[in-house]
Formats: structure tokens, C-alpha cells, sequence
């Protein structure tokens, strides 16, 4: 199991770095790159899952935010090329998952006898 | 309210538009209906988990027998009870995801008092011993081990469960969706058992071992919980029957 | 939104919708826990926590069946489009009763064991090489914790934070959640039971996704008309074809969409896509003087893309000219917010 203890302890690393960059995201980094956040407390803690899991993001996006340079048209563009992985997803992968495993699901063996293959002898120990 | 009753526009924050109204009550009882309809139809046509079951209702087991702790830990009972009669052999498990060999192997081969509550399914009976040595302890005496009989090399087919759970801890307790649960039981101790479609001297019920008798090695894992056939030899301990299985004959079943 | 958080918004709107939600879902539960087992004839009783998490998972799942359907049915009929409005409190409560599942899985398969029970979830079942056997549990933990990002994430907050385009880059892990879903249902359940009733459902429920999502990209395609270009210009089409209050919607060569209004008689132009959650603004309808979106109701003045006050959210401008009666649009776009001054139709056309 040495490789779950790996998994799991990078998950636990995962989650106490969220919860540091959580602590200072919430506390000072909120109001220093969203004005509609000053003054505004109790949502706050709604956001707290949310840093846990994708702290990276959270990271990177304060980073961009405190250059202050403009986003361009980019923020206004919505995002089509992730229709074509869409289509993979829909009309590729889960068809596929679901007819597969249909195919391959098993019934109970109910009608194949026990065969014997040599004759029995009696051995006492 | 917004848009003409014709061509009504929905938007959040005003009142829901007159010309929308009836449609969106079809769509919420039709919604609401669906959801009753679907939760008798999906939880009323669930498969029998069998009849396998921890038999509290029996109260506290305490037996006297031969303890043969390899491969896994049996009991042949000289003194049994009312419920588990004299003659009878049981498996032995200890609370819960453990098995009790830790307490076992030392004694091997000795007259044991066991006490612990039965799981039974069919004609195959454990008993979950309680801790430490109120679960098992050597008592004086000595009796025979019981003859061990060959039945022959057989190819059976079927399904590799844990005995725990099979037995009756869970209902159900087998099958791909208790896998990772039967593995964490044989992992920890707990006795395969090979459930065979059909029977071989009267039992479907068979504890697994290796060909040369020994407890089963991890290969065996990921086939458990799998319809597949096995060939190997049928040996009666006891009142328990054994399967020494070769891994190489293992074949997955359509 | 644009002035101050809060936990929600409420309206009278979001506490119907999510009664309806709380109600599907307690109707689901107390049927399938309370009703359901009277059709059964079992000598014994499957265990409580099995059939539990039976209950929640399947609830679960037809919960993100429905979610993932709104979406194509309200591009198809925009009646549909108040199932749209408030599809967050769905999705959270849709995580919800997949962690609950989740717990009872945990709390019964997983435990009483000298492992912990994350250890015995990921480290009992190592069959990755095989279809059958193959530890399912681990995409049902996937499509959790996808569903848990997308349930985390779903304050306007974060809309705001991460810029629509990420956020909605995000929450298409709806769909790799759901391909997901179906493989740990198709290889754990589906495998472990001989009643196909649930198997079927589970195969109509992706028919449904995948059929509606197939028909609205059809539909969409269908309707997707990209202008002309006229000496840099692009022909949107003949003035008269927009409705008073409606617009109609064009592509442009790189591939943005605008939407030309017709307000008053007169004729303005803004980006298609809305900056809460780039919803089609072009298949909104202008409501006191502001094109609204027809998702969630943010609103534009026609001339400058600028939401009224307080509300500082603005989408590109775009400048129109008139040939005759055509409309042609400049596909250069204006910076968002920028005051473009309507184009007023001929007479004749007022």
C-alpha cells in the first residue's frame, strides 16, 4: 500500500496548503483584488472549499490580478474550443463505457456443471 | 413580469411570466412524478442479497473443538451446542476486517474453548470470536484431529468471495460492487470461500487454497468477485470442504 | 454581481426552485427507503447502509442527468429557460447527495478495519489492468471530487475571479464527471446485479444527455449564419428581418458572435456573450430599455454595453452602418462600455 500512503499524503499536503492560502486569501488577499469584497464578510466562508481545492488557480489568478494590467477582450470571449472535447466526452467516451461494460457483464455460471476430472480416493491423515 | 403572454420572457428576478406559468407546474409535477415513479421502480426491483446473517438471535456461542490454524483457522466442534452441534467444523473470524490468526497459531493442533457470535449462510457457519482469550483459549484434553477425505480433482465454476461477508456479515456481500470490500477482509485475514454454481458432494460452499494447501497469495485478489472456473482438488476436514486450487487453470466465465 | 457579496441573493424565484429541488429529492429518498421495499420478497433484508447508498448514488446520479439536460433544452425551447436560472443550487445540492453516498459507502465497505478507510477505498482493489473488477470506486471519487470543484466554485465570486472564460472552462468538468459517473455505475453496480431495470435507466438517462446536447448543437449549427464581409464591413442582413426589442445574432470571421438589437427603432450592437456567465445575450429581449440576458437576467443599455447602476459588469461595442436597408457591422470591437450611437432606421421602416 506504499502507493496510497503517497496518494494520500499529497492530499493531505494538498488541502493544508489550500488551507494556508485560504487563511491569507480571505483575510487580506480578497480585498486588495475584488473591490466588491470589502466590507462583505459573510460570504466568505462559502469560499473556503472552493481555495482548498483549486488553491493553484487561486495563486496564479491573484498573481495576474495584482499586475493590474488590462485582460483585453479575453474576459468577454467565450470559450468554444471546449466544445469539440465535449463531443469526445459525449459521444465518444461514454458510449463506449456504457456498451463495453453491457458487453462484458457477466451472468452467474448457473448452468455449467461440475466436472470431474480425476476419481476421488479416500486418505486418512 | 416581462415579454408578451404570447412570447413570454422569463427573467429571474421579476415574476414568473402568466403565458409560462402552467408550463412550468406541468414540468415540476412531471419532475416530482418521475422521481417517486423511478425511486419504486429502482429500489423495488433490487436482487435478493441472500439469506446469510449474523445470528445474534442465537445469543453467545461457546464451543469446544480441535483448532487447526492452517491455512486459515478452523474449529472441528466436540462439544458443541443446540445451534452448532457436535461434528459441525467452523470458520473463525475476530471483529470485524480481522482475522484471528495471531491468536491462533500458537495453538494449533490443541482442544479449544471458542466463544464469539455465529454468522451462518446455508450449510457454512463461522463464528466471530470475541477478544482476546474470552474468544478462544486451550482447554485440557485431547481428542483426534478428524479424517480428511479426497474427492477428486474437479473443475468448478463460480465466484471467489470473502467469508465474512458471504456468510452473512453483508447482505449482499458479494459480487463487483463488493470487491474492494471482500479483498480488505481476505487482506486482513478472513477465509476465501468459493461459491460453485453447482454442488460436489452436497456443499456449493468451499474454503480456497492454493494447490499446495496453503493460504492464498495476493494473484488471487484480482479475481475475486468474478464469475470464473478453477480447477483443483475437493478434500473434506471435518464437515468442511476445501478447494486446492491451481491459479493457472483460473478462467473468466462469459 | 457588482455590489456587494452576499451568501445568495435570494428571490422569490430561488426559494420555489429550490423547493421543487428539496421536495424531488426527499420525495426520492423517502420512496426508495420507506415504499420500495414493501415490493420486495426477501428472506432478508439487503443491510440499511447498502441500501442507503443505493438510494443517495442513484438519486445522485439522476440529478446530474437532469442538470446536464437543461443546458440543450433551454437552447431548444426557451420555456425550459427557468430551469437555467438557478442550476448552481442544483449542482450543490447534486454534490451533496453524492458525498452522502459516498459516507455510507465509506462507512460500511470501509470500515471496521485496521486500515483507515481512505487506505482500504484505494488500496484494496488494484485491478486497474481489468475492465471487470476494475476498481470503480476511484471514478466515483473523481466525478466527486469534479463535482465538489463545480459546487465550491459557483459563487459569483468566482465568476468574477476567475474570469467567465476560466469559469466556465472549469465547470466543463461536468462532463468528464458524468463519462465518470456512468463507468462507476456501468462497472460497480450494473455488474452486481441480475434486475436490468436500473442498467436501463442508466442507459436512457445518457440517451437523454447525449441525444438532447446532439439535437441543440444541431439546432445551433443550424441557426449559426457567419456574415458576409463588404469591404472590411460585414453584412448582417436586411434591417427589417429584427424584431422590435429582439436582435439578431451573427458570426464573425474569428469566430466571436455579436448581437445587433433593434430598440426604439433604432439599431445598436453588442458582444453576444454576457460577462456574468457568457450567456446568449442575443436571444434576450430588451426589458426597460436594457437588453437582459436571458440566463440570469443581467442587463445592458443597447448603446454603451454598460450595465445600469449600480452594477458595473460591460460587454464590447460594435459599430453598425446602413446600406439601403442592410445592415452592415464592423467586426473590430469596440472596448467593452465604450458609447456607441445607435444607428436610426429609415423611415419608411419605423
Amino acid at each position: 500500500m506504499g502507493t496510497v500512503s503517497n496518494v494520500l499524503m499529497f492530499a493531505e499536503w494538498w488541502l493544508y496548503f489550500g488551507a494556508a492560502v485560504a487563511f491569507y486569501f480571505l483575510t487580506v488577499g480578497i480585498e486588495r483584488i475584488d473591490e466588491n469584497a470589502r466590507g462583505a464578510y459573510v460570504f466568505r466562508p462559502l469560499l473556503i472549499p472552493g481555495v482548498l481545492l483549486i488553491w493553484p488557480l487561486v495563486l496564479w489568478r491573484i498573481a495576474v490580478l495584482e499586475r493590474n494590467k488590462p485582460e483585453g477582450f479575453g474576459r468577454y470571449r467565450p470559450l468554444r474550443t471546449a466544445h469539440g472535447y465535449v463531443w469526445l466526452v459525449l459521444f465518444f467516451a461514454i458510449p463506449a463505457i456504457f456498451v463495453t461494460a453491457m458487453l462484458l457483464k457477466q451472468t452467474w455460471p448457473a448452468d455449467i456443471p461440475a466436472v470431474r476430472l480425476s476419481p476421488a480416493e479416500a486418505v486418512s491423515q | 413580469m416581462s415579454g408578451s403572454k404570447k412570447d413570454p420572457f422569463f427573467v429571474g428576478y421579476l415574476s414568473v411570466p402568466e403565458g409560462l406559468k402552467l408550463f412550468l407546474i406541468a414540468t415540476v409535477a412531471l419532475l416530482l412524478g418521475c422521481f417517486a415513479a423511478l425511486a419504486l421502480t429502482i429500489g423495488g426491483t433490487q436482487d435478493d442479497p441472500g439469506d446469510g446473517a449474523f445470528r445474534f438471535d442465537w445469543g453467545r456461542q461457546t464451543l469446544i473443538g480441535i483448532l487447526e490454524a492452517s491455512p486459515y483457522p478452523i474449529v472441528h466442534v466436540t462439544k458443541g451446542t443446540k445451534r452448532i452441534p457436535t461434528g459441525s467444523t467452523v470458520l473463525l473470524s475476530g471483529n470485524g476486517k480481522r482475522g484471528v490468526q495471531s491468536r491462533t497459531t500458537p495453538l494449533d493442533g490443541e482442544l479449544v474453548e471458542i466463544s464469539g457470535v455465529a454468522i451462518k449462510r446455508g450449510n457454512i457457519e463461522m463464528l466471530q470470536l470475541r477478544g482476546g482469550r474470552n474468544g478462544i483459549k486451550k482447554v485440557a484434553g485431547s481428542v483426534q484431529m478428524p479424517s480428511s477425505k479426497l474427492l477428486g480433482r474437479w473443475r468448478l465454476s463460480g465466484e471467489i468471495c470473502d467469508g465474512k461477508c458471504f456468510t452473512g456479515t453483508m447482505r449482499p456481500g458479494r459480487r463487483l460492487s463488493h470487491k474492494a470490500c471482500a479483498n480488505l477482509c481476505l487482506i486482513n485475514g478472513a477465509p476465501p470461500i468459493f461459491v460453485s454454481s453447482a454442488p460436489v458432494n452436497g456443499t456449493r460452499f468451499f474454503l480456497l487454497v492454493n494447490s499446495e494447501g496453503e493460504a492464498l497469495d495476493n494473484k488471487f485478489f484480482h479475481h475475486v468477485a468474478q464469475f470464473i472456473s478453477l480447477e483443483g482438488t475437493v478434500e473434506k476436514r471435518g464437515n468442511l470442504h476445501l478447494l486446492k486450487a491451481d491459479l493457472s487453470s483460473l478462467k473468466r466465465v462469459p | 454581481m457588482s455590489v456587494k457579496y452576499t451568501p445568495v441573493q435570494w428571490n422569490a424565484n430561488k426559494y420555489g426552485y429550490d423547493l421543487v429541488l428539496i421536495g424531488m429529492v426527499v420525495l426520492y429518498i423517502l420512496s426508495f427507503l420507506n415504499v420500495a421495499p414493501m415490493f420486495l420478497d426477501h428472506a432478508r433484508p439487503t443491510d440499511g447502509p447498502i441500501v442507503r447508498a443505493r438510494a443517495f448514488g442513484t438519486c445522485a446520479f439522476l440529478l446530474l442527468t437532469i442538470i446536464l439536460c437543461i443546458g440543450p433544452l433551454a437552447r431548444l425551447d426557451a420555456r425550459f429557460l427557468p430551469l437555467l436560472y438557478n442550476r448552481r443550487h442544483f449542482g450543490v445540492l447534486t454534490s451533496v447527495i453524492a458525498l452522502s453516498h459516498a459516507m455510507f459507502v465509506m462507512d460500511w465497505y470501509f470500515n471496521f478495519a485496521p486500515q483507515s478507510k481512505l487506505e482500504g477505498l484505494l488500496g484494496a482493489n488494484t485491478s486497474y489492468g481489468q475492465v471487470l473488477g476494475f476498481p470503480f470506486e476511484v471514478l466515483g471519487l473523481a466525478g466527486l471530487i469534479c463535482l465538489g470543484i463545480l459546487a465550491a466554485t459557483s459563487h459569483d465570486f468566482w465568476l468574477n475571479f476567475l474570469t467567465p472564460r476560466l469559469w466556465k472552462a472549469l465547470h466543463f468538468l461536468i462532463y468528464p464527471a458524468f463519462a465518470a459517473v456512468v463507468g462507476h455505475i456501468a462497472l460497480g453496480s450494473l455488474q452486481s446485479q441480475d434486475n436490468s431495470i436500473f442498467a436501463i435507466v442508466v442507459g436512457l438517462s445518457t440517451a437523454l444527455v447525449c441525444g438532447l446536447h446532439a439535437l441543440a448543437a444541431w439546432k445551433e449549427r443550424g441557426c449559426d449564419k457567419r456574415g458576409n464581409a463588404d469591404a472590411g464591413w460585414i453584412i448582417v442582413g436586411d434591417a427589417g428581418d429584427i424584431e422590435e426589442g429582439r436582435a439578431k445574432i451573427i458570426k464573425l470571421p474569428n469566430g466571436d458572435r455579436v448581437a445587433v438589437f433593434r430598440h426604439k427603432a433604432r439599431l445598436s450592437a453588442i458582444a453576444n456573450a454576457c460577462a456574468h456567465q457568457n450567456g446568449p445575450l442575443g436571444e434576450g429581449r430588451i426589458v426597460d430599455g436594457c437588453v437582459t440576458c436571458p440566463w440570469h437576467g443581467f442587463q445592458y443599455r443597447v448603446a454603451d454595453g454598460r450595465s445600469p447602476a449600480p452594477f458595473t459588469e460591460m460587454v464590447p461595442t460594435y459599430r453598425l452602418k446602413l446600406d439601403q436597408t442592410t445592415v452592415l457591422v464592423d467586426p473590430n470591437a469596440n472596448e467593452p462600455g465604450m458609447f456607441v450611437e445607435p444607428t436610426a432606421l429609415p423611415e419608411h421602416m419605423q
